[in-house]
């Protein structure tokens, strides 16, 4: 009797508390009814803060699952982020779900499940693992984009979300078919060992691109991008903050380490597909947000503009470009958080405002929230001091180490060209004829927002030891 | 207690400029003087306590990058010490001075705060002027260099309100910055070749940078030579020599203390300090220096004639500043680097009196400057008078003729015109005529200043708004000053009349005197020449030294250097040998090296033969030269400044209906002084319409046009369209999306199966 | 690449065969079959579908539900049975694998019925 032996479950243990926690809370949920949302809210909070906390304290545990699951520092860092930016996305999210009237349990345990889908992919070291986790996480969130099903905007977008993400995880099975056909193999080393063995084929380099054209429909880099808008802009706003912030970094730690580890000979051939999508990805993000008016569009295209600035990192191939990434990536999610605490604060009592032109005038309504919006915005333009800047620094820095001179160049010149609308935003709230304020904003949003300026500000001064461990995190891949 | 002389200024400054509103006005006014006063105090005892000997003091690190390395720390030499104790007493002076000048000023309405701001502005300058003089490297020395500047375009345009002050202080700016191009040019130039920036490597340097050639605009050039008038260039901006000189008469539209410490005692004198400080390559840069002296002799001679006619009293005295300048360029360019400095010390002293006497009368009469208006008032200022009366007979040069006993103006003007009979009869000539038009001048000044009949009462049409002055009862009467104004101008004519009989054996006395007071070594000279006659005269020189501790210790190394030169003399190139190793910076603040035999033989000719052989010492370098000079020589200037008197006298006094007519029988000669020389005309033509003209196309079609034109081009033409372009693909239809999916996927695919280096 | 396309042979061999069947399945009622309708053969399903009608027409969003339940349970039979065929093999690993996958199964079970997803009404 050939017995397998039981696996260490350790390395995994993060993701086995979310998954077993979200089905206690689910569970509770079940029995107790919707007077239980508040207590699951919290709880599910508490689960991911206690998480949060053992995977700070947690040594690197290694590999298991014969291989295809790994915790290094990499998967510990991005999962650090993850989990803490689904934290505060709930959190952001209780004030809105009350008052909007949809505060069913089902989202935090949803988020919940999303979150160990994120933790699955960062970890994943074989396509089959990292299948499942896109999947699991996929779908949970395909319902929650469609969470508020009254309303016909939010169910369109979970509807376009749904079949285009199908559509995605074709490409990402059909790529990775592609691959275990051409070089026999669904492990990241194995592959990578294949590819040094025999080169990189057409039939791999097929797989190659399917596998990325799949995975950057999760980061929404241009042309897979077509549902971020429309989704951003349809689903609760919370949901949107969700949306922007934990899974974009969970599905970009997941790229970085199928790029690198398992097509890290290939470097050449997923250099210029990466190069093409971030081109595409800066471009778009940088000339499609000047046209629109609802702020949860421009923060769409604001995340697909800053998802090209990161892959400018990834192009330059190298431990510093991935380190750059991982920066780029914690300074974007501060960012978005904080951003996202101001547009969910953007309530009147007849309901919440989307559009930019009600902000007008909000720096003498709301002028610590105005100073704190434009802190952030100058910050995403990438204005020195402010943590904005080294993210960009980072990132363009190791493109042009590598010589990289055209993606960097155009990299700033997006950037340049980005900055109008931001700018824009910035115009109305502190130039424009003041409309009527809002509702004073809730603790919730008030901490979050505060935490992303001090980060934001700060990170000048203390932004070392973050430097320092993206920089471990990303020699973990190499 | 360098550190405290250097910071106590910026301290007040900072204090004053920032803190006034907490502390009030005239509390501000007290703490920037009191810290002047207390740096002046210190620098007198530095002065007079100081051994001579080269120190550096280090502040901190300043700059490092790759090679370049910038100290902040402070060169204490002599030079130093000199500068220390002119910047800072009148500085002091002039703090004081305005308390009293500054107390009601009709430029400004009632209740509004000024004083604050000019005291804290002079403070501030005095501390950029200490951070250029106590300089230990150039780039510090630019530092300091362009703080005066911005000090200097400050007070100038301090009156914000009056259009011509303004255009004064931007006037004085742009000049000021093309000199200063030239000084950059010249630190880049020397960091170029020798990799260092500091004054001790520089100078260590100097006698290979004499040898090796450098490509400049297209031509090869000696290097010493060019590094000599590229600096020079930046010495002509901030001293107002000839060309770049047409700021400084404009600069008067500053109130009249700033004039007197920063526009003739002390910021434009930076050029002929930055001259003397750099000596040691100076004298290796003969044609440079060459060209000082000529240039110094001309603006000698051009400032003066133009003075001849002025009626504004302080530009009279401006264009005097201008000429005193000259002088002492040309002491430097002729290389008696001390009678440089010589003059630069009295010259602080009798012209920060006549500018603060000239700031007197106008405060007494109420603001007007023009001296057609003034006549008479001899009686009803009468301390204001003499003082002025001091400051005359300094300038003008009234002494002893053939002794030491004068005025200071007397005893440094003569050093300077002797040496320049040994160096250039060109420089000789013009400066004897400009001593005669300087008498002639300021004895104009006073003339139609104090005596004569008051003709003030005649011009009230001139209207000069005192009304609101607040001296509405007695608003014609000339009054006295206050004493806080009178103080300073006692304490001034002490200087004016005792700093050159005091100091003139240590600048222009006994070579060995000269020497040990500069701390340098002393001269190895003559037995390069292998002239017999001074064989031992490097030894006799130190044996004569016998009052001085360092003399044995000098004596060695002169003798060894001696001998060493005997090798080369042969090959002619001894005087540049012979003045120890290279690689090592000589010692002193200044260096002064013998003539060379070509120069010796001409300077030969122009002594005084039998004074020559009498001479204890040889005349092989130009201090001793210029002691042996003919005695008519020596009377030259005296006669000159008689002259200038008399016809003074004749026009102001005897028959003051001279001056019109003879203006009326020469006119375009007369329009040509009165115009000065056309200067600003000719720059105007030249420079300013064509600059103004370039800025006006740039700005309107290069910037309107064709910058902002394709700025807005792109930003409202073809981003709007790719923005409009974008929103269209986002269509809201779901088959759109997932083709643009496909559609994404065929390209990468297409892409890398075609290009992507798939094998 | 001769030999790349032979190893795609039992592919087209299968494609082959599904197509032949499909067809066979297809157009075999029309030759076989005996047609003889009558008012209850034509009449509607309990379920209130007509017997003959466009295939593309709305119906209750329920029998959604009831298949979407109906395949979950289908797809772990699915499992099971490779699984109990080789869970001598497997050993502890496979039973807990096992046991896991029908837990999380069973709670979402639990879920739905709680949720009411299984009553009709």
């Amino acid at each position: 009797m050939t017995s397998v032996p039981l696996p260490v479950l350790m390395p995994a243990l993060p993701e086995i508390l979310l998954a077993v926690g979200a089905m206690v809370l689910l569970m509770i949920g079940a029995f107790l009814g919707e007077k239980s949302t508040s207590t699951i809210t919290g709880l599910a909070i508490a689960l991911l803060v206690f998480v949060l906390g053992l995977l700070v304290v947690a040594p690197p545990y290694g590999t298991t699952f014969g291989g295809s699951f790994v915790l290094d520092s990499f998967a510990r860092f991005i999962k650090i982020l993850s989990v803490g930016g689904s934290a505060i996305a709930i959190a952001m999210s209780i004030g809105f779900a009350r008052a909007e009237k949809f505060d069913r349990f089902e989202l935090p345990i949803l988020m919940v499940l999303a979150t160990v889908g994120m933790g699955i992919i960062v970890s994943a070291r074989d396509m089959i693992a990292l299948y499942m986790g896109v999947e699991l996480m996929s779908l949970a969130l395909y319902v929650i984009a469609a969470f508020n099903r009254d309303n016909l905007r939010s169910t369109e977008a979970g509807l376009k979300y749904f079949v285009l993400g199908a559509l995605s995880s074709g490409m990402l099975l059909y790529g990775a078919s592609l691959i275990y056909g051409f070089t026999g193999h669904v492990g990241f080393a194995g592959i990578a060992a294949s590819i040094k063995a025999n080169g990189a084929g057409v039939g791999f380099v097929f797989g190659l691109v399917f596998v990325l054209a799949g995975l950057s429909f999760k980061i929404s880099a241009v042309p897979f991008h077509m549902w971020t808008p429309d989704v951003y802009e349809g689903a609760p706003t919370p949901i949107t903050a969700f949306f922007a912030a934990a899974p974009k970094v969970a599905a970009m730690g997941m790229f970085l380490r199928i790029v690198v580890d398992g097509f890290g000979p290939a470097t050449a051939q997923w250099q210029q597909v990466v190069v093409f999508i971030a081109i595409a990805s800066m471009t778009l993000g940088a000339f499609a947000g000047i046209g629109q008016k609802n702020i949860k569009r421009l923060m769409a295209y604001s995340s697909i503009a800053n998802m090209g600035f990161a892959l400018v990192g990834l192009a330059a191939g190298t431990a510093k470009g991935v380190e750059g990434v991982i920066l780029f990536m914690t300074i974007y999610l501060a960012m978005t958080l904080g951003a996202f605490a101001v547009i969910l604060s953007l309530r009147r009592k007849e309901g919440m405002v989307e559009d930019m032109s009600e902000l007008a005038g909000l720096s003498r309504t709301h002028p610590a929230v105005a100073w704190s919006l434009a802190i952030l915005l100058f910050s995403l333009i990438g204005i020195p001091p402010l943590a904005g800047f080294y993210g960009k620094f980072a990132v363009f820095g190791a493109a042009v180490e590598q010589k990289l001179w055209t993606l960097a160049i155009l990299g700033i010149i997006t950037s340049a060209i980005g900055a109008y609308y931001y700018l824009r935003l910035i115009k109305i709230m502190f130039f424009d004829q003041p409309v009527a304020a809002f509702e004073p904003m809730p603790m919730e949003q008030k901490v979050v927002l505060t935490g992303s300026v001090a980060f934001v500000l700060l990170f000048v001064v203390f932004g070392n030891p973050l430097i320092e461990a993206s920089a471990r995190a990303a020699k973990s891949l190499f | 207690m360098e550190t405290i002389i250097l910071f106590a200024p910026l301290v007040g400054a900072i204090i004053c400029g920032f803190g006034w509103r907490l502390i009030g006005e005239k509390a501000g006014q007290v703490i920037t003087t009191a810290m002047i006063f207390l740096a002046a105090a210190l620098s007198w005892q530095i002065f007079l306590t100081f051994d001579g000997e080269t120190r550096s003091i280090p502040i901190l690190d300043w700059i490092v990058s790759g090679t370049l390395h910038s100290e902040w720390a402070i060169r204490l030499d002599r030079m130093t010490a000199i500068m220390l104790v002119v910047v800072n007493t009148v500085s002091a002076l002039v703090h004081l001075y305005s308390f009293g000048y500054m107390a009601h000023d009709e430029n400004w309405h009632e209740g509004e705060h000024y004083k604050a701001r000019f005291f804290a502005y002079l403070s501030f300058f005095t501390f950029a002027m200490l951070m250029l003089v106590t300089s230990d490297n150039l780039v510090q020395m630019f530092f300091g260099w362009e703080g005066v500047g911005v000090a200097s375009y400050l007070l100038i345009g301090f009156y914000y309100r009056k259009p011509s002050a303004n255009a004064a202080a931007i006037k004085a700016f742009v000049v000021n910055r093309v000199g200063d191009f030239g000084f950059a040019l010249g630190i880049f130039a020397l960091y170029f070749l020798t990799d260092s920036i500091k004054f001790d490597d520089v100078f260590a340097a100097a006698p290979a940078l004499a040898e090796t050639n450098l490509t400049f605009l297209w031509s090869e050039w000696n290097a010493a030579n060019l590094i000599g008038v590229l600096l020079f260039i930046g010495a002509m901006g901030k001293s107002a020599q000839l060309i770049l000189h047409t700021w400084l008469p404009d600069a008067m539209e500053g109130p009249t203390p700033v004039s007197a410490l920063i526009h003739a005692a002390t910021m434009v004198t930076a050029g002929v300090f930055l001259v003397c400080r750099m000596s040691p390559l100076y004298e290796y840069a003969p044609q440079a220096t060459a060209f000082i002296t000529v240039l110094g002799a001309t603006t000698a001679f051009f400032a003066a004639t133009v003075g001849l006619v002025q009626n504004d009293i302080k530009r009279v005295i401006a264009y005097s500043t201008c000429s005193q300048l000259g002088y002492m360029f040309v002491a430097a360019g002729v290389g008696v680097y001390s009678v440089a400095m010589f003059h630069l010390f009295t010259h602080a002293f009798f012209k920060a009196m006549l500018f603060l006497g000239a700031g007197s009368v106008i405060h007494a009469t109420h603001h007007e400057q023009d001296m057609r208006n003034y006549g008479g008032l001899r009686k009803k200022i009468p301390l204001t008078f003499w003082a002025m009366m001091i400051g005359t007979l300094a300038i003008t040069g009234v002494g002893i003729p053939l002794t030491h006993y004068g005025f200071a103006g007397f005893l440094s003007k003569d050093a300077v015109i002797e040496s320049a009979w040994v160096g250039s009869s060109y420089a000789f000539w013009l400066l004897v005529v400009a001593a005669c038009m300087t008498s002639f001048y300021s004895w104009r000044l006073m003339f139609m200043t104090f005596y004569g009949t008051s003709h003030a009462h005649g011009h009230d049409d001139h209207g000069h708004g005192h009304d609101a002055h607040g001296h509405d009862d007695h608003h014609h009467e000339p009054h006295e000053s206050p004493m806080v104004m009178l103080i300073p101008l006692g304490v001034l004519a002490l200087g004016a009349i005792f700093s050159g009989m005091l100091w003139y054996k240590v600048f222009f006395g006994e070579e060995a005197a000269v020497r040990n007071w500069f701390g340098m070594e002393a001269a190895a000279h003559g037995e390069a020449h292998g002239e017999t006659a001074a064989a031992d005269h490097g030894t006799e020189a130190a044996a004569t030294e016998t009052h001085d501790d360092s003399a044995a210790t000098e004596a060695a190394p002169a003798e060894g250097t001696a001998v060493a030169s005997e090798e080369h003399a042969a090959e002619g190139e001894a005087a540049a040998d012979a003045h120890g190793p290279a690689g090592v910076a000589p010692k002193g603040a200044l260096l002064m090296l013998p003539f060379t035999p070509e120069e010796q033989a001409v300077v030969d000719t122009r002594l005084d033969a039998e004074k020559a052989a009498k001479a204890e010492h040889a005349p092989t370098t130009m201090i001793n030269a210029a002691h042996v000079v003919p005695a008519w020589v020596k009377v030259s200037p005296f006669i000159a400044m008689l002259i200038g008197f008399g016809l003074a006298w004749l026009f102001y006094i005897k028959d003051p209906s001279l001056p019109r007519r003879l203006a009326t029988q020469q006119r375009p000669l007369y329009l040509f002084l009165l115009n000065k020389w056309y200067f600003d005309e000719l720059y105007d033509v030249v420079f300013v319409r064509p600059a103004k003209w370039l800025g006006n196309f740039l700005w309107k079609k290069g910037d309107g046009n064709v910058i902002d034109g394709s700025l807005n081009g792109v930003a409202m033409g073809i981003i709007p369209f790719f923005t409009r372009l974008a929103g269209r693909a986002q269509s809201g239809y779901l088959f759109h999306y997932a083709f643009a999916m496909v559609m994404g996927i065929v390209i990468l695919v297409t892409w890398m199966t075609l290009f992507g280096g798939a094998k | 690449m001769e030999d790349l396309l032979r190893e795609y042979l039992p592919i087209v061999v299968f494609i082959a065969l599904a197509l032949v069947i499909g067809l066979v399945l297809l157009v075999s009622p029309f030759l076989l079959a005996f047609k003889k309708p009558d008012a209850e053969k034509l009449s509607a399903y309990e379920c209130g579908f007509n017997a003959f009608d466009d295939a593309r027409m709305k119906f209750d969003v329920r029998f959604y539900l009831v298949s979407i339940l109906f395949i979950i349970f289908d797809l772990e039979v699915a499992f099971l049975f490779p699984w109990a065929i080789t869970f001598g093999d497997l050993g502890w690993f496979g039973f807990w694998s096992m046991m896991a996958f029908l837990g999380v199964l069973t709670i979402g079970f639990v879920y739905e019925w709680k949720k009411g997803a299984l009553e009709w009404d």
